[in-house]
């Protein structure tokens, strides 16, 4: 059996690959084995911030995800809030809920344009990368920078929405809405797309649970579970969405539940500026910030998945210890368990579709 | 938002009744519950969290702590998809910074695995019974101490 | 001289080096030749570019003296297979339509379904000159041979290509008398040519000692050896139907009704098997980026990857140039335009049709593919050819 096999090393400097390594043990077309060997772009985040006041470290926390800047900031300033008692206003939290439904929409529009060319498809990676500008202006309209955006800050955010953006996201909502139904008819429906994403890589109820899959890769096996609706945080209690659940557990419900997040995170970025009340978007609290002794640990619905952060002080400025745990670093354990036994052009469409991001995995 | 603790009271009562002299009740707060547990115990009470409805592990956080000369390792838990999804459990031990030998929960939860293999890269704490203990994150190369241990210091930054 | 900034002023610099080559080399040449051609046996030259009448020695002298003298004979001279090999309707021709302008408009065409701009930097009209400063880039550009490469294959898989798409240019027909070679088995020598294309790619991979080179070796065997079947059994109605092998009987046979309305049917396996044999998307699996890097082209660089993305333009051209003589009447059209620039009107028109579905298609797997190749193409090809039997029998000529 051994010298039927082929190794082969996809990555780190293959187009398929991103900063990770995936060696692939192959018996004609077909895996035998997987080894995920993530580490290329590890920088010792959580050390880093052990060394940073809980302000410092809002920028140098959203590094590893700047596609997802806010939604990997999020958990961070409610653990960080109950640990600085810095509660922030209510017209904070629904400002937060706008910057984090734009984020998700901006990083999912980046994972389908990278899907659409992982399997070969290169309209689907021009429309979206070329779409999600329209998101990115939104974004840049609130936090005046395009990716990074270290927009939300215990007990509030940096700064108000300006006058014209409720006109335009609104505006930019309802033409995209429009938009998506394209991207359905030329990918999501593509004759071809069905064949190369449905039954392809199932991953089943039970199994993602048990292996630790959340986010989109959950609610693709049949699970109903987001973090936004089991333990709503900042306001959203107060708004009125759905979570796309498809049953199959195969590449191509994966892809379905995050268009309909796409749908969703416009719905809800819709009734977030309805919703919205108004008064002072931070806390007023003034002065150098020192963590009551003890710990916290908060969980939000990032665009991949449950962010955690479990930060421990010890009544200094800086955190006594910071655990990152981000839902890329989960998708490792489903690697091996979906791509055995699937065929070598499946490999691309089953690892970009649990929407792994190799440096937010790394930390 | 409720910011009573009933209901976790309940539970944490629960698991009192079974174990009553193995755990040390931490802190009970709205929706988060903290429990420490000796090494030598924590696989059963693991095992009776799991059949309790805790079906997945979402963070392994190991701590070094040298005043005390101690290692700690938290186990965040959360059930998906049942009734008590709202809850993050956190179940914690402490072991000894001189030997720092904990059992691995990866028999009780397959989404520890990859944790569980970070936390001892990260600290050096060894998982008994863990299938892959082994270099994930760092270089193949990697000859300096464990980097979240707090002796290891960052260059310029002291 | 300052200082290159834009493509077209280095276009400029390189026109200027040559004049001054052009300029020189008479000056250097003239006398050289001057002192050989007495003792040299100038009707040698003859099959080459044979004029009408004798040229002597002093005629050859004037030519050199005054090159406007040479006009005459052009139209003689465009007569030769010399002309027609090299020039039009052979290589050149081919190679800049295929190579420069094809290349071009799949750029700015797909960029149109991409709504993106596509190339706008090089040349005044929307980046016209973008393919030529392509071939620069390329030739300037370090040809990388890796260690363990096996340097004999290596280098000629990439002329391999090249000739088995060059040898395709010379059966296909532009016009009535516009074709470089004719035979009573034309139809039957393309097929025969195209068969040789898996053994040049095979022979790529293997000589590459790259794990993915050889992935991709063997997906394009497999691809191209199961699509050839459902190809020529697709063309086979039309042989039926036209009662030849000869394109340009095949051809004549259309005046009156083009072949893709009694054999759509065939249409549609040619083209999905065309697509296919060109390893273009949705077949791109030989040189699948994202899952094999570049298949079997991973380990060329520089003009060796430029050589054989010729040979694919050109074999490109000469597929879609067989669709249109097949089942698109060739030349036939409306009087008011040369028959030959019918063919390349048509020609286009099939080109950017194919462009059409790799804008809008993935790519698909390699079992599918078999699957598609064996059981559904090889089906409809057959339906198809009872069709045309069946027309046949019915006592229709064409």
């Amino acid at each position: 059996m051994a010298e039927r096999t082929l190794t082969l090393s996809i990555g780190p400097q293959h187009p398929g690959a991103g900063h990770f390594r995936l060696i692939v043990v192959l018996d004609g077309d077909i895996v035998v084995d997987v080894k995920p060997d993530p580490g290329y772009v590890h920088r010792g985040a959580e050390k880093m911030a052990e060394y940073r006041t809980y302000i410092q470290n809002i920028p140098h926390l959203e590094r590893p995800v700047i596609i997802d800047s806010s939604g990997i900031l999020f958990p961070y300033v409610l653990a960080s809030e109950e640990l600085l008692d810095l509660p922030p206003p209510p017209r904070a939290q629904y400002i937060r809920i706008i910057m984090a439904e734009l984020n998700r929409i901006i990083s999912h529009l980046y994972w389908l344009g990278i899907y659409g060319v992982f399997v070969g498809h290169t309209t689907m990676f021009l429309w979206p990368v070329g779409d999600r500008e329209l998101f990115i202006d939104l974004a840049q309209m609130i936090a005046g920078a395009r990716v990074t955006f270290a927009f939300f800050v215990p007990g509030g955010v940096r700064n108000d929405i300006p006058d014209d953006f409720p006109d335009k996201a609104i505006k930019v909502c309802n033409y995209y809405e429009k938009r998506l139904k394209e991207y359905e008819k030329i990918f999501f429906y593509n004759p071809l797309v069905l064949k190369r994403t449905q039954g392809v890589g199932i991953l089943k109820r039970e199994d993602a649970i048990e292996l630790g899959a959340t986010g989109p890769n959950l609610r693709g096996s049949g699970v109903k579970s987001d973090v936004r609706k089991d333990e709503p945080y900042s306001s959203y209690d107060d708004i009125d969405f759905e979570i796309p659940v498809y049953k199959d557990g195969d590449c191509w419900s994966r892809c379905m539940v995050r268009l309909g997040e796409l749908y969703q995170s416009m719905n809800i970025i819709k009734q977030a500026i309805k919703k919205m009340p108004s008064g002072p978007v931070k806390n007023a609290k003034r002065g150098v910030l020192k963590g009551i002794e003890g710990e916290a640990f908060a969980r939000t619905e990032s665009a991949r998945g449950t962010m955690a952060y479990y930060i421990i002080s010890d009544g200094k400025p800086y955190p006594y210890r910071l655990k990152l745990s981000v839902p890329s670093f989960r998708c490792l354990s489903l690697m091996k368990h979906l791509l055995v036994n699937q065929h070598v052009a499946d490999i691309p469409a089953i690892y970009w579709g649990l929407d792994y991001w190799p440096v937010e995995a790394d930390k | 938002m409720s910011l009573t603790t009933e209901r976790e009271r309940a539970l944490l009562d629960k698991i009192k009744a079974k174990f009553e002299d193995v755990i040390k009740e931490k802190y009970v707060k709205p929706k988060r519950i903290r429990i420490d547990v000796s090494p030598q115990k924590i696989f059963e009470v693991a095992s009776f969290l799991k059949a309790l409805g805790f079906n997945q592990v979402a963070s392994v956080a190991g701590t070094d702590y040298p005043s005390s000369n101690e290692m700690e390792v938290v186990y965040h838990i959360v059930a998906i998809d049942n009734e008590l999804r709202d809850i993050v459990f956190a179940l914690g031990e402490r072991v000894s910074r001189d030997n720092p030998i904990v059992p691995s929960l990866t028999d009780v939860w397959k989404s520890a695995s990859y944790h569980e293999q970070e936390t001892y890269e990260m600290l050096g704490i060894k998982f008994e019974g863990h299938p892959r203990l082994e270099r994930l994150l760092l270089p193949e190369d990697w000859a300096d101490i464990p980097p979240l241990r707090k002796e290891f210091k960052l260059p310029g930054r002291e | 001289m300052g200082v290159i900034t834009t493509f077209e002023q280095f276009l400029v610099r390189i026109l200027q080096i040559l004049f001054w080559l052009l300029l020189l080399i008479p000056m250097i040449l003239t006398p050289i030749i001057l002192l050989i051609l007495p003792y040299f046996d100038i009707s040698s030259l003859y099959p080459l570019v044979p004029f009408k009448e004798r040229v002597d020695y002093n005629q050859f002298l004037k030519f050199l003296m005054d090159p406007t003298l040479v006009f005459p004979y052009l139209g003689d001279w465009m007569k030769t297979d010399f002309f027609k090999v090299v020039i039009f309707p052979g290589f050149t021709f081919a190679a800049l339509f295929s190579g420069v302008i094809i290349t071009w408009w799949e750029r700015k065409f797909l960029s149109k379904v991409h709504n993106r701009y596509g190339p706008v930097y090089a040349g005044k009209f929307g980046g016209i000159l973008q393919s030529i400063a392509d071939l620069f880039k390329l030739l300037f550009k370090e040809i990388i041979i890796p260690e363990r490469v096996d340097k004999l294959f290596f280098f000629m898989a990439p002329m391999g290509t090249l000739a088995i798409s060059g040898a395709l240019l010379a059966l296909i027909p532009l016009g009535p008398s516009t074709y470089i070679a004719r035979s009573n088995l034309s139809l039957l020598l393309i097929f025969a040519v195209l068969g040789f294309y898996p053994i040049v790619v095979l022979l790529a991979s293997w000589a590459s000692a790259n794990k993915f080179s050889f992935i991709g070796g063997l997906r394009s065997l497999h691809q191209l050896v199961s699509y050839e079947i459902p190809l020529l059994l697709s063309v086979l109605g039309i042989v039926i139907m036209a009662g030849s092998l000869d394109l340009i009987r095949i051809v004549e046979a259309q005046v009156s009704l083009w072949f893709l309305i009694p054999q759509f049917l065939g249409a549609i396996v040619f083209i999905i098997a065309t697509l296919a044999e060109l390893e273009r998307i949705p077949f791109d699996l030989p040189e699948a980026d994202t899952e094999i890097v570049a298949g079997w082209l991973t380990e060329y660089s520089g003009m060796l990857f430029a050589i054989i993305q010729l040979a694919a333009y050109l074999k490109f051209y000469a597929l879609s140039a067989l669709f249109t003589v097949l089942f698109l009447g060739g030349w036939h059209g409306p009087i008011f335009l040369p028959p030959e620039a019918w063919t390349i009107i048509k020609v286009f028109l099939v080109m950017s049709f194919l462009m059409l579905i790799r804008g809008s298609m993935p790519r698909i797997r390699i079992d599918q593919l078999i699957r598609i190749g064996w059981v559904w193409l090889i089906t409809i090809a057959l339906i198809n050819l009872f069709i045309a039997l069946f027309i046949y029998s019915m006592g229709v000529k064409f």
